[in-house]
């Protein structure tokens, strides 16, 4: 379980996030969605332990982050695939988890690239897979590190919108399969609709996001200014998309960033 | 596709056709006006100087390519070294890097006469040398290469708590190679130079000392028949390097 009180993070006078507090149960997928600099990745990486609570704390099943890092229980997707480009995939796969100290596993590293649609792509280089296939070689790293909780920050922020339909429905099927608890950063409402349990809506404007926000200063910092459950049966497909339930969700969560804008 | 990527060997035709062009028109040149071989000898004369005597060049190549090889290896590894030791310590960099990289603009060949001061003639003297123009590419091309690892890619070590002796070894230093190695492929062209330079002023022996006596004696032939042994080590080295590259690149 996560559990975020009264966090507020703050990089010298610019003060990225105010007060947040949220709990986040083992299993979960919650999806948190704002505007482009409102501090939504402030807060999924001061959970990952990537940034320091200025105030307030964080804690992973009652652990300060820097001690979940430890224990490789945190794996993290960046919207850049962050591959190492002269590593193969299923090198890339294996990496972190030599890296973090664990015991390596190649065989469960190959079944688990077949799982991602990655079969017969084991020896190819970053550079030979397109942009969807450099994610899912992500994810099955963050997966295969063993981590309990995945902490994705836009990572199809980079793909045509196809692609991220398709990378949606997957990263659902592996959710269900590996029973992570996952924190999903985007800015498309979309997206956060379709894949959450959860939906946090955050808002704010860092003072230096700007030009005027930075000769004024008076830039709020992002807060959760609404949260939404998911009212969508799982498991989920792209046939949800279409749906009606599916749009008034998405048209609520789009009337609470706007109403805060 | 373009041509030279659907039949092969265009490219190799062309350069090696404009060679022999090249060798043609000296040649014609040295015939058409009657040139005194003393002042232009014809290629086969030269050809004829290194075939008539082959010891010589092949003893005097061997000198020079000892000083290019351990100076070079020297100036490789200290300058890599001390790229290290100014990454890891930023005091360090802030104080003197400016200065290394400040330092490209000197012409080193001017501190050989000072070297002949302090060190006198000799082998350890033209090594050292060839060093110090190694060293400056080096240890500039590494420090630049080792501020290259995307911050991405540290966020996601740091997210497992990796250890920075391994983050350094399995992420920085791959990221900095291609630097490095830009580095080290400018270093093999500047120490073919310094060897030169360290047998005219430093030392008695190798190609650039042949070439100095054979300049007092007006022996143009035997000048450029030791420039084209110099031009073919200079070669053979920079391929090395750029194979040694291929074997661990990945850009």
């Amino acid at each position: 379980m996560i559990h975020v009180e009264d966090l507020s993070v703050a990089y010298g006078d610019l003060r990225a996030l105010d007060d947040v507090s949220v709990d986040i149960e083992p299993g979960e997928f919650v999806t948190v969605v704002g505007p482009s600099g409102c501090g939504k990745t402030t807060l999924l990486r001061t959970i990952g332990g990537l940034e320091s609570p200025t105030a307030g704390r964080v804690s992973v099943d009652g652990d300060p982050p820097e001690v979940a890092q430890a224990d490789a229980r945190l794996g993290f997707v960046f919207q850049d695939h962050t591959l190492l480009p002269w590593k193969t995939a299923l090198e890339n796969v294996t990496f972190l988890r030599r890296m973090a100290g664990k015991d390596p596993d190649p065989e469960g590293a190959r079944e688990l690239l077949a799982t991602t649609g990655l079969d017969g792509f084991e020896d190819a280089r970053p550079a030979e897979l397109s942009g969807g296939m450099k994610q899912r070689v992500a994810i099955a790293r963050a997966i295969h590190l063993g981590a309990d909780v995945l902490l994705m920050d836009e990572p199809f922020g980079e793909l045509d919108e196809i692609t991220r339909d398709e990378m949606s429905v997957e990263i659902l099927r592996l959710w269900r399969e590996n029973r992570k608890t996952v924190v999903f950063v985007t800015h498309s409402v979309p997206e956060a609709v379709f894949l959450g349990d959860r939906c946090l809506v955050v808002a704010g404007s860092p003072a230096s996001s700007g030009p005027a926000a930075s000769t004024t200063g008076d830039g709020t910092p992002g807060r959760v200014v609404a949260e939404f459950d998911i009212d969508l049966p799982r498991p989920r497909d792209e046939s949800v998309f279409g749906s009606e339930a599916f749009g008034r969700q998405v048209a609520q969560v789009r009337g609470a960033l706007h109403d805060d804008a | 596709m373009s041509v030279a990527e659907r039949v092969p060997f265009p490219a190799v035709v062309l350069p090696v056709s404009a060679l022999l062009l090249a060798v043609a028109g000296w040649w014609a040149l040295t015939v058409a006006l009657a040139l005194p071989p003393f002042l232009l000898p014809s290629p086969a004369a030269v050809a004829a100087r290194l075939a008539g005597n082959p010891d010589l060049y092949l003893a005097n190549a061997v000198e020079t390519l000892r000083k290019i090889l351990v100076g070079g290896a020297v100036g490789i590894a200290v300058g890599f070294s001390l790229a290290l030791v100014v990454w890891a310590v930023p005091v360090l960099k802030r104080a003197i890097y400016p200065y290394l990289v400040a330092a490209r603009v000197l012409p080193k060949i001017a501190v050989a006469p000072i070297f002949l001061i302090y060190f006198g003639v000799g082998f350890e003297t033209a090594i050292l040398f060839v060093a110090v123009i190694v060293f400056f590419p080096v240890v500039v091309g590494t420090a630049a290469g080792l501020d290259r690892t995307p911050e991405a890619h540290l966020d996601l070590l740091r997210s497992v708590d990796a250890d920075p002796v391994r983050t350094f070894l399995a992420v920085r230093l791959p990221h900095a190679l291609p630097d490095v190695f830009a580095g080290v492929k400018q270093s093999v062209t500047l120490a073919v130079v310094g060897a030169v330079v360290a047998e005219w002023i430093l030392s008695n022996d190798g190609l650039g000392s042949l070439i100095l006596v054979a300049s007092e004696n007006v022996q143009v032939d035997v000048m450029l028949a030791a420039l084209a042994v110099l031009l073919s080590i200079g070669l053979l080295l920079y391929g090395g390097v750029a194979l040694c590259y291929r074997a661990v690149a990945w850009d």
